[in-house]
């Protein structure tokens, strides 16, 4: 067998050393099988080069797609929203990078040191964290807004089953203090509340897109069409100033929790630029924690009173009646009238301190609502309508905020005598402490009806004339009485300032009726008489412990935040700080502060 | 084949090769200036937070709280203020 085998392979060798030139394979193989090897080779470079021409021309959009779809990715490049900044460009609201972590429920796997450790970061409770698993679905949101820096301390612990999506959060550094103005966002960043909803279309940033090229490990490469850039939300700012913001909301708490009061409220304007430097509301509440409030709780908390709650101004008007008087020459500021005792339509109208005769001024600076009575009685209904429509009063404050309310003016053809003269001393009527607030810019700009904003303004507003500059600064002079010895406010004197303003108190309404033994303080002044620069509002709801009158609730609140305000505004002291009524001042800051 | 056509053939291979080479090249650098776009918006998110965190610890609630608190400070009033009116400038120091 080996034999045979080397003799067979010794003979094929010896073969073909010879092959090109054996007789018998050449004559043995015909032309034609070479051709057909040329052929068949031929026709397989053409196949080739025809589906070459196939992919490159005729079908090159479907395979350049295919491409495309392997190696182009489109990314969305997140617009971040506008900032809303005070006006000092402290920030109000910022959005912040952050996660929200899913977990999927089926690939879960942890160590209990791991989940310990993961709980910690989480921030969550042993029984919350149960919670989650208690569902159908395969993957939960397990929390969201997680700063970056935990996500990334999360990866390391090498959890399974966890992954995050990088967002937003909005971040609120203020707090309590102007929760009310700037308001708040939802998880997917679109304004509910405040100012974050009345400016939603400027704050809201465009997304962008950007087409790229990865290769096969990942890594991008090329861009692949332009990219359409984000469009960043607008930066909004705001004519707050937080320090003034401060001020007003830490005295109004102050204030409610020092006579147990239900609620309060306060409003700093500008006069010469119409800008509201503080609108504070207690309670208040933090806008990042929202979420551990009951509904009922929020609802409270949420109110911007300063601009939702309307009520019977009362005596805040009366320097309207008074002023309109003057106006059309009825009477002078030392004109005597007559104060005894005072009847409409049957019904006898009461002083708390009652005098016999009294000048206008003396009528305001005692709050006299016979004397008021008596003055409005002298005008035609529709003179006092326009006066009080004039002034803002039944008119929805042109300013940016949503929910701001109009309050009520009946229109004057239904007025009888008798509401006529309640209407004197700001009986059935409506308006917001914003209202009355603006109304007063009336007495502290010579006469003119200033527009309000939320925003900064950098050039003096112009305002609409109501009264003629004498009188307005006539009334001013009565507003001054108010808080000096023998006015309703004593307590609104601030050290180094003069103050002028007007106290009110009234029965707070309790749904149709008025409860008998529940008030509402308030008083609306301004600051420095000579040439006012501020007019602020305060309003305390419900006080309960001790006096319930807005010269000894609210009138102290406006003192300290005034002080401190014009001292902001850099605005030098317009008196004597060694006067008498400075004196007075201390010794009841040192009582304050003895308690 | 001219000595022409050689030296040619080999300059269109370096060509060739050199823009491979140039490919990578600009490849590795577009990837590099992504990352650093990333990092950017990466680190102007840290910024962001960071600013509203600094501003968060130092707002005026928690300022005046422990100044009156901690450093036994009280609030300025006119009658410790020496204001002095400064012709030049507008403001009135303090």
């Amino acid at each position: 067998m080996i034999g045979t085998k080397r003799r067979t392979s010794s003979a094929v060798s010896a073969r073909s050393l010879a092959y090109a030139s054996s007789p018998l394979l050449a004559s043995k193989t015909p032309p034609w099988r070479s051709r057909l090897l040329v052929v068949l080779v031929a026709l397989g470079f053409l196949g080739l080069l025809g589906r070459a021409v196939y992919v490159q021309i005729v079908a090159s959009d479907f395979y350049l797609a295919q491409g495309e779809r392997r190696f182009v990715h489109t990314v969305d490049l997140p617009a971040s929203r506008g900032r809303i900044i005070d006006r000092n460009g402290l920030i109000l609201a910022t959005s912040v990078a952050s996660n929200t972590v899913y977990v999927n429920l089926k690939q879960y796997v942890a160590t209990p040191s791991q989940r310990r450790e993961l709980l910690r970061l989480l921030g969550m409770t042993p029984a919350e964290f149960n919670e989650r698993f208690d569902s159908k679905l395969t993957e939960v949101v397990l929390k969201r807004q997680l700063p970056d820096d935990a996500w990334r301390q999360i990866r390391t612990l090498g959890v399974k089953g966890l992954r995050a999506e990088a967002g937003y959060t909005r971040s609120y550094p203020e707090g309590e203090a102007a929760a009310h103005v700037v308001g708040f966002t939802d998880v997917r960043e679109r304004g509910q509340e405040g100012l974050e909803l009345a400016f939603e279309k400027d704050l809201e940033g465009r997304d962008g897109q950007r087409g790229i090229v990865r290769d096969g490990v990942g890594r991008v490469i090329d861009d692949y069409i332009e990219a359409i850039d984000p469009e960043h939300g607008r930066e909004i700012q705001l004519s707050i100033d937080t320090k003034v913001q401060f001020f007003a909301y830490q005295r109004v708490r102050d204030a409610v929790l020092e006579h147990k009061a239900k609620a309060g409220s306060a409003v700093v304007i500008d006069v010469v630029t119409g800008e509201v430097l503080a609108l504070a509301n207690y309670p208040s509440y933090h806008p990042a924690q929202r979420g551990s409030l009951t509904k009922e709780q929020f609802s409270e908390a949420a109110r911007n009173r300063a601009l939702t709650d309307v009520f019977e101004p009362g005596s805040v008007v009366k320097p309207f009646v008074a002023a309109w008087a003057l106006e059309t020459g009825r009477v002078k500021p030392n004109t005597v009238i007559n104060t005894a005792s005072f009847s409409v339509g049957g019904k006898p109208i009461r002083d708390t301190h009652p005098h016999d005769a009294m000048t206008v001024a003396e009528i305001i600076q005692r709050s006299s609502n016979i004397g008021a009575a008596k003055l409005a009685m002298q005008m035609e209904p529709r003179e006092l309508w326009e006066l009080y429509s004039n002034v803002g009063f039944g008119q929805r404050p042109q300013i940016e905020f949503p929910g701001a309310v109009s309050g009520r003016l009946r229109p004057y053809k239904h007025w009888k005598p008798v509401d006529q003269s309640r209407l004197a001393f700001g009986y059935g009527l409506s308006a917001s402490l914003l209202q009355m607030a603006r109304a007063y810019t009336v007495f502290a700009r010579d006469g003119e009806l200033v527009p309000i904003t939320m925003l900064r303004q950098d050039q003096p507003a112009a305002g609409v004339r109501v009264l003629s500059p004498q009188v307005a600064r006539d009334v001013r002079k009565m507003l001054q009485l108010v808080t000096e010895a023998g006015g309703t406010a004593t307590r609104a004197q601030a050290m180094g300032y003069s103050v002028g303003g007007k106290t009110g108190t009234a029965y707070a309404q309790d749904g149709a009726d008025y409860a008998g033994n529940k008030y509402r303080a308030w008083f609306v002044g301004m600051a420095p008489m000579s040439s006012p620069r501020i007019v602020m509002a305060v309003m305390i709801d419900q006080p309960s412990a001790g006096s319930h009158y807005g010269g000894d609730v609210a009138a102290p609140v406006f003192s300290s935040v005034v002080q401190q305000t014009l001292r902001l505004l850099n605005v030098p002291p317009d008196l004597e700080v060694r006067r008498q009524i400075m004196a007075q001042a201390v010794a009841q800051a040192a009582v304050a502060g003895a308690r | 084949m001219t000595r022409t056509h050689f030296v040619l053939l080999v300059a269109l291979i370096f060509s060739c090769l050199a823009l491979v080479q140039t490919q990578y090249e600009s490849r590795r650098l577009f990837d590099e200036t992504n990352r650093a776009r990333d990092e950017l918006a990466r680190l102007d998110a840290e910024a962001q937070r960071l600013e509203a965190e600094r501003q968060a610890q130092a707002t005026h609630l928690r300022v005046e709280k422990v100044a009156r608190e901690k450093l036994a400070m009280r609030t300025v009033t006119p009658a410790v203020t020496q204001y002095v009116v400064d012709t030049a400038a507008s403001g009135v120091g303090k």
